[in-house]
């Protein structure tokens, strides 16, 4: 038996403790709940601060293990290493598979705290209570991970220095997006845990008349920002490091990312529906519930090894647990949504295509379509292994062709919807409210045009972009002159201006897509070459050397102005080249520098590859833009009503009325 | 509100279909398995054909013309200095490549082909520092990882004295098992 | 202003637009530097050590040595696209293509979606229409009954 140090002791028995709070806490929520009676419930809140406590105390002892370069437990002999700076020596925590599931696990742990102390006056209420007993399952269920499978806190033999400790992935260790990128994807995906259990609450408990999951809105939205603050930054991370200029990949881990993102989506336009007119309450549990079982299948996707990309980091053994908990989601709430479904549709129903309702009902049915795209493009390798056991890859170039014109459809949606009125629109209105934003279409596309952009689908794109804009700032002129400043706020408003950022991230998007321009270079050191109107002086290349590395770096000077320097390391423990391109980022476009193979530093040849890629800043702007917006969103507009209100207010019949009737 | 508008029940069809469709995705889900590194013998297009014509300088500045090795039974061998596998087969193929020597004019002959951006100079130096006195070629453009087909390094391909591919190991490999594939590949070779 | 917002306006609109559009589409944007086309191509192709990444996106050396044959057949040679990416599948597996078969079992992951947005959109057609229908409803004199014995009941 391998000596367990303190470390893995200390580890090992927070798990414990916070595996077996968990299950407590649901178990004696659910049977106060079951057998009616509150005397339990006073055990509930000490069993989730203890879960909390657990989860906390394992992730400080698993850095602090990391820090002092613990050699006794095995996953310090995974990621850590004597060399390795201590940034990337803490977000080591994250950099392989058993971290990450402690990551995942504390983040749980604090929103399921946070949750059952909002609601702790109201634990006896069947609903809140049954969604704290989901949250506690769910926590369960990671801490038996950790212990189990995923063991962080294993016990390792002595090292073997030549084989063990060479730190996190080199590409995990180069950049500082690896301290934000994952924890905020993570704070998305472990946050759509609490909407699912208030869906699931609501099922069981059949109440989704009233304005639960519309209080919970909130919560989905903050765990929709922080989700969408992740996949940017992923972009981000991946065109500042790749070196293939490009920030996304529908790589299958990417695709994990998306899928809940896109129901996600859905739910929070959809949602909006059941505030005001109480309709689409099915809808909105169904796609709470897609997108949470998506966060559990993206995770046994990425962890499993069944699905090849660079972004995963697999043992096999997980696999199993992962499919049978999404599995075992599925089937329950399936099961609920067929009991119950049929009781909870509301009796309304939408009058007319042409109206705010019906937009946001193709709005659903687009987002479900898109999810299912790239959910079958993902896994259909592996259905044809199945079937016929050979191997095929599915790409960028399948994920392309289905997404531009879902895309495009999706811009339309953003164009017309914020102009369609509830209940019903007739063609005056919509001539008159969308005519000038479609001549801002119209003007973008001449503007694009005249810039020379060419090509049916990214001019198509433009201009459907430049409609959607004029539908936003619309809007958000006539909430200014009614209100203010004030007008700014709130879920419509604040949800135009996520438009015009999602506007900028797609026009961005298809400009860099169909107009980038690339040319390769060997450059001697003092030549100049030209490309794409800029000149390009190699001034200087050289060999360098870190504790963890050696690389090339040539210093360009791009106009004669400034230099940039692109480089190769080879991460000696690793054997793996990691590029590091240079860009200068501008406002028109971005010029992007790499140093490819077989430059020589000894002769003063270097081999440049120069990218044109325009617009590019305007996806970061966007996405600025989208988080600001969404922090808008939040607060509460200008009809503050208590959610949990009823939704439709009484009617004072006068006897006048009556006689009408 | 009149009576007509029922409730129909949709929800338990929707239910099943939907639970259809996932019910597929799980199956295949769960029989598949991860990916395990292939290492061993593979297949290759090559096999049984006459191997792509290799034409390139060797470290030590000598031409060298794979055709003009017809006769001899050849053991090429592809490798970076950097990849940690390749690192640990070189003693292998260090023993494998003495251990033909002694054989013989019959003995099979070894030749290592860089692959593309390797850093000559670790090359020799690696070579240097760890024996290894057989000819080591460049492929500076990586045709010749192309043409072979390399996918990942270390690979090694046997090819028999009237040029035709017999063999593909992928991965690392050790001089017994070599040996033993290379005596395979003789005892079964007719020549043409 | 108000007329211009009726249908002469939209007329005018849609009439620039599809003006600028058929401009725009039919212009020649130059030719294609060799190593623009060297993208397109190994966009297609799926690099046969990584996992998933294309023949573009992957900085692995057998990558770099796969796009440095794709520009030496594009620029030496002159093979089409189609005959490159051929060449290239011929010397690594049939995995090496990244974009699925339009033929056989393969070709479901295309059919697949566009039947689903078919169905989806057939289906939103028949809801909306039932919907339409059923709102176009009169209240029957079950209804005014009903109604009026509510009202008496709770002034």
């Amino acid at each position: 038996m391998l000596a367990e140090g303190l470390n893995g002791v200390l580890g090992h028995s927070a798990l414990i403790i916070g595996f077996a709070a968990s299950l407590f806490g649901a178990m004696a929520l659910a049977s106060a709940t079951v057998l009616k009676n509150p005397r339990l419930l006073r055990t509930v809140q000490a069993y989730g601060t203890l879960a909390l406590v657990s989860a906390v105390v394992a992730v400080i002892v698993m850095e602090r293990a990391l820090i002092t370069r613990d050699w006794s437990l095995s996953y310090v002999q995974k990621v850590g290493s004597n060399n390795t700076p201590t940034l990337y020596n803490v977000t080591a925590l994250w950099s392989a598979l058993e971290g990450s599931i402690l990551l995942w696990l504390l983040l749980l742990a604090i929103y399921s705290y946070v949750i059952m102390r909002r609601y702790r006056k109201r634990l006896a209420d069947p609903l809140v209570a049954w969604a704290l007993v989901v949250m506690f399952l769910v926590s369960a269920f990671f801490f038996f991970l950790a212990l189990g499978p995923t063991d962080a806190f294993l016990a390792a033999a002595p090292p073997d220095f030549m084989r063990c400790c060479r730190g996190p992935n080199p590409l995990l260790q180069n950049h500082v997006l690896v301290l934000f990128h994952p924890p905020i994807l993570y704070l998305g995906f472990v946050g759509f845990t609490v909407p699912f259990a208030f869906a699931i609450a609501a099922l069981i408990t059949g109440r989704v008349g009233e304005g639960w999951l519309v209080e919970t809105r909130r919560w989905a939205l903050f765990a929709w920002g922080f989700l969408t603050l992740g996949i940017l930054l992923g972009g981000w991370w991946s065109y500042e490091v790749l070196g293939w200029g490009g920030v996304w990949a529908w790589d299958p881990v990417e695709n994990a990312s998306l899928l809940p993102w896109l129901t996600g989506t859905a739910y929070i336009h959809s949602v909006m529906v059941q505030e005001r007119r109480g309709m689409l309450r099915v809808w909105n549990l169904s796609l709470l519930v897609a997108t949470f079982s998506l966060t559990i299948l993206g995770t046994f996707l990425t962890r499993s090894g069944v699905i090849n990309s660079v972004h995963a980091f697999s043992d096999g053994e997980i696999g199993p647990y992962l499919l049978g908990a999404f599995g075992v989601i599925v089937a329950v709430s399936l099961a609920l949504i067929a009991w119950r479904g049929d009781q909870l549709r509301s009796p309304g129903a939408i009058d007319s295509a042409a109206s705010r309702e019906g937009a946001f009902l193709a709005n659903n049915a687009v987002f479900t379509l898109f999810a299912f795209v790239v959910l079958l493009g993902t896994v259909f390798p592996l259905i044809v292994e199945a079937k016929d056991d050979r191997k095929i890859a599915v790409g960028s170039p399948f994920f392309d062709t289905m997404a531009r014109p879902i895309g495009l459809v999706l811009l339309f949606l953003m164009a017309v919807a914020p102009a369609l009125p509830w209940r019903k629109a007739s063609g005056e209105l919509l001539r008159d409210r969308l005519f000038w934003p479609a001549w801002c279409g119209a003007g973008t596309l001449a503007l694009s045009v005249l810039l020379g952009g060419d090509g049916f689908a990214p001019l198509l794109a433009f201009g459907l972009a430049g409609f959607a804009a004029g539908a936003a700032v619309r809007q958000l002129v006539l909430a200014t002159r009614r209100q203010g400043v004030r007008g700014l706020v709130g879920r419509t408003n604040g949800g135009m201006i996520v438009h015009l950022g999602v506007i900028l991230v797609a026009v961005a998007l298809a400009a860099s897509n169909s107009y980038t321009r690339a040319g390769e270079f060997t450059v001697a050191k003092g030549e100049t070459v030209s490309f794409a109107g800029h000149t390009f002086t190699l001034i200087d290349i050289d060999e360098f050397t870190t504790s963890r590395s050696v690389g090339i770096r040539a210093q360009v000077s791009i106009d004669g102005g400034q230099a940039y320097a692109p480089a190769i390391s080879k991460y000696t423990a690793f054997g793996i080249d990691v590029a590091t391109p240079s860009v200068r980022s501008g406002f028109a476009n971005d010029i992007y520098l790499t140093l490819e193979a077989g430059s020589q530093p000894s002769s003063g040849v270097a081999k440049l590859k120069i990218f044109i890629k325009p617009m590019v800043l305007w996806m970061w702007v966007g996405g600025g833009l989208m988080g600001f917006g969404t922090l808008l969103a939040a607060f509460p507009g200008r009809h503050r009503r208590k959610p949990t209100d009823p939704v439709s207010a009484p009617i004072n019949l006068t006897s006048e009325d009556v006689a009408h009737v | 509100m009149s009576d007509e508008i029922s409730r129909r029940r949709i929800a338990p069809i929707v239910v099943l279909v939907v639970a259809a469709v996932l019910g597929g995705l799980f199956w295949v889900l769960a029989g598949s398995e991860a990916e395990n590194d292939t290492s061993g013998v593979i297949n290759s297009h090559l096999l049984g054909r006459t191997a792509p014509s290799v034409r390139s300088t060797t470290l030590d500045d000598e031409s060298f013309d794979l055709a003009r090795r017809k006769g001899s039974w050849v053991v090429l061998n592809f490798f970076n200095s950097t990849c940690v596998p390749c690192i640990a087969e070189h003693p292998e193929l260090v023993a494998f490549a003495e251990q033909q020597a002694a054989l013989g004019p019959g003995g099979a002959e070894l030749y290592t082909i860089l692959q593309f951006g390797d850093r000559i100079d670790s090359v020799r130096a690696f070579f240097d520092e760890r024996d290894g006195d057989w000819p080591v070629v460049r492929d500076d453009d990586g045709g010749i990882n192309v043409s072979f087909g390399v996918a990942q390094v270390p690979e090694t391909f046997i090819i028999d004295p009237d040029g035709v591919v017999r063999l593909r190991w992928a991965g690392p490999i050790d001089a017994e098992t070599l040996a033993t594939l290379v005596q395979q590949q003789r005892d079964a070779y007719a020549p043409r | 202003m108000k007329q211009l917002k009726r249908w002469p306006g939209w007329v005018l609109l849609v009439m620039v637009v599809a003006g600028l559009l058929a401009f725009g589409t039919t212009r020649d944007a130059g030719a294609r530097t060799p190593e623009e086309r060297v993208e397109e191509i190994s966009k297609q192709l799926a690099c046969p050590v990584c996992d998933g990444e294309s023949v573009y996106e992957s900085r692995n050396t057998q990558s770099a040595s796969i796009r440095t044959e794709i520009k030496a057949q594009a620029t030496t040679t002159d093979a089409t696209d189609d005959e490159i990416i051929a060449y290239i599948v011929q010397n690594f597996d049939a995995r090496t293509q990244l974009v699925p078969k339009a033929t056989g079992f393969e070709s479901l992951v295309w059919v697949l979606p566009s039947a689903s947005f078919v169905c989806a959109a057939v289906g939103l057609f028949f809801v909306f229409r039932r919907w339409r229908l059923a709102a176009d409803l009169v209240p029957t004199d079950d209804d005014r009954v009903l109604v009026e014995a509510e009202l008496k009941a709770d002034p």
